[in-house]
């Protein structure tokens, strides 16, 4: 080969090595790193060989007579049974006006309806393959139900749960799906309150996230209600001041003991409740916090147990229990997956008296023991005899807890 | 008042705790409704065709399924039930399965022993597969010392051609997934050469023994 044919060759070689990494490294080095699974987002590298990881949930409900339901303990007088089984990662309830317990769930994806007939309980499944419909709301006939993408309705559903209409869409949400499972229930100026969390273990949120939200049930007039709030799943009013009180997941991976998931009184809009600057209320995080102070955020009510999972967040003010319960806000713990020594999983109530520091108790422990899972409360609905229904989405069952003199 | 965590260090006492975790062995947690060994036996006749007499497929298209978690054959059967996820040949097996029979082939499968890989091992194919796997974070989820999530499969020693194709449609967003868009996203920023060198570095993984804990 001629020398002056080589050295072009070269040269073209050359040429295009240098134009192929003039082409690829900018593009190389804007690319962001790929990103780990959600749950290990804002894991340190001191705990990079942590084996902690979530409570997998199992692909099927478990048969009533395999749930150890008789390792609950609950206090003098009162009494655990299963009340359906079946329904596999059973969620948040709601009833119907004619008698029908709705069911959501989150990763299985369906929702059900429990029905009474001819003295039999029966479990049928009215939706499937929704995301995450976690939310059930009932109202003038519909079943509301609240997904990671929308809220949608089922109208008229009582009369056709063997054919149920195809759900209309309600409200639309941003498109992000970490803690973006939702609650929904009824405010007492009759919109529909629900969360819209953190799409991440801990960063800075977007405007859009990391609140508690309401929209009328047509879907206008969305509003913020409640700002900085991390991961909240189980929300209600008071029986008496109809103020809202919610419950919080704090961030993974800053250790077994921080920070403590926590209870929250939002008695008017617009509070902002520290996340990501301040944990807990008195910790400001060493990463978004910088230059902030706890006491620019509205502190929390009560720390729950760090990482104990609240999820069913419900008051009562029925008749059956006794009445040192009345007003007294149950808390429902799924339980902890962050942490070496598992805690939570189980039910405790806190007894709000005005004037006085919140009185926080056990109602239900024994779903646990050492690490091993044996039960995950999850949602709490009230009979209309003012017994408990709770749901436990780890064996696709709900619970009946009631009380007798 | 508040108090401040010393920013980027994490107190000792978490340090601590974490080496604690690090070297404790995970607790096996109860399986409740778990399937029956020999039922799933019984049950797996039809499904020896395309995966194997034990599990050890011989079609390099179809997955060997011996070994692998119940959870995971568990919810893939789910999955495919649920038409989460399609395939021609797989689904029509999917739709009539109680969740009984579920967890019996399961158990079944997760009892058999998967064979040493017959291929191989290319040093610079596995070189390069490893920092794809460490920069693609898939030992979070598949590698042997986690505790779960259980619903993950076993990679080493799976079929190349099989797992080819799964990153090819989780990256094409049209393979089905349990847990919101996990592998989904992962398969996001690979080439198609990337994904062809991570297939073959797990293909080519010698599978290690059964322990606790069990293996990536």
């Amino acid at each position: 080969m001629k020398v002056l044919q080589r050295t072009a060759i070269i040269f073209a070689v050359v040429f295009a090595l240098a134009a192929g990494a003039l082409w690829l490294g900018p593009v190389a080095a804007q690319q962001a790193p790929p990103a780990p699974p959600a749950w290990q987002q804002g894991r340190p590298a001191e705990l990079a060989n942590s084996p902690l990881a979530p409570v997998p949930l199992p692909p099927a409900p478990t048969p009533a007579a395999q749930i150890p339901v008789s390792k609950v303990k609950l206090p003098p007088g009162f009494n655990i049974t299963v009340w359906a089984d079946g329904m596999h990662n059973a969620r948040q309830m709601a009833w119907g006006s004619q008698g029908t317990l709705f069911v959501g769930t989150r990763v299985a994806g369906n929702v059900y309806a429990v029905v009474e007939r001819g003295g039999r309980r029966e479990v049928k499944v009215i939706a499937k393959g929704l995301t995450q419909p976690n939310g059930m709301a009932f109202k003038d006939g519909a079943l509301y139900v609240a997904t990671i993408p929308n809220i949608v309705k089922y109208e008229n559903i009582e009369a056709n749960l063997d054919n149920p209409p195809a759900p209309k869409v309600v409200y639309v949400f941003p498109p992000d799906a970490h803690h973006n499972w939702r609650f929904l229930i009824w405010g007492p100026d009759g919109k529909l309150y629900f969360n819209m969390g953190a799409p991440c273990n801990i960063c800075l949120p977007p405007d859009t996230h990391a609140n508690i939200s309401r929209v009328n049930p047509d879907g206008t007039g969305f509003e913020y209600v409640a700002f900085g709030v991390r991961n909240s799943i189980g929300a209600d009013f008071h029986p008496v001041t109809k103020e809202l009180y919610f419950t919080n997941h704090g961030r993974d991976w800053a250790g077994d003991d921080f920070p403590n998931d926590t209870l929250h009184h939002a008695p008017k809009k617009g509070l902002h409740f520290g996340y990501p600057y301040c944990h807990q209320g008195d910790t400001i995080d060493p990463d978004f916090g910088r230059g902030r102070s706890c006491s620019e955020f509205a502190p929390p009510l009560l720390k729950l147990g760090p990482h104990i999972a609240p999820v069913g967040t419900r008051f009562y003010s029925g008749n059956q229990f006794p009445p040192e319960y009345r007003n007294r806000l149950f808390i429902a713990q799924k339980g902890s997956w962050n942490r070496s020594q598992k805690l939570g999983y189980r039910v405790m109530t806190v007894d709000l008296k005005p004037g006085q520091p919140p009185k926080y108790e056990v109602f239900a422990e024994g779903c646990h023991e050492g690490n091993t899972v044996l039960c995950r409360p999850t949602y709490i609905e009230w009979m209309p005899d003012g017994s408990m229904l709770l749901s436990d989405d780890y064996h696709g069952a709900i619970y009946h807890i009631s009380y007798k003199r | 008042m508040s108090s401040t965590l010393r920013p980027g260090v994490l107190p000792v006492a978490v340090i601590v705790a974490a080496a604690i975790v690090a070297t404790a062995v995970a607790p096996v947690p109860i399986a409740f409704g778990a399937g029956d060994v020999e039922a799933g036996r019984r049950k797996a006749g039809p499904c020896a065709a395309c995966h194997g007499a034990d599990g050890n497929s011989t079609n390099p298209a179809v997955p060997s399924l011996a070994g692998q978690p119940t959870f995971y054959t568990h919810w893939q059967l789910v999955l495919f039930r649920d038409g989460r996820r399609r395939d021609p040949q797989m689904s029509p097996f999917g739709a009539n399965l109680t969740d009984a029979d579920m967890a019996d082939l399961a158990a079944y499968y997760a009892a058999q022993r998967p064979p040493r890989p017959s291929t191989a091992s290319d040093a610079d194919t596995s070189t390069a597969g490893q920092r794809l796997a460490q920069v693609h974070h898939c030992a979070s989820c598949h590698a042997s010392e986690l505790a779960g999530p259980r619903y993950t499969p076993h990679l080493a020693g799976q079929s190349y051609a099989y797992l080819v194709k799964q990153l090819r449609e989780f990256k094409a967003g049209t393979r089905g997934e349990l847990d919101g868009a996990t592998m989904t996203s992962a398969a996001q920023p690979l080439t198609e050469q990337e994904i062809e060198i991570l297939a073959r570095f797990y293909a080519n993984l010698p599978v290690a023994p059964a322990t606790p804990g069990g293996r990536p």
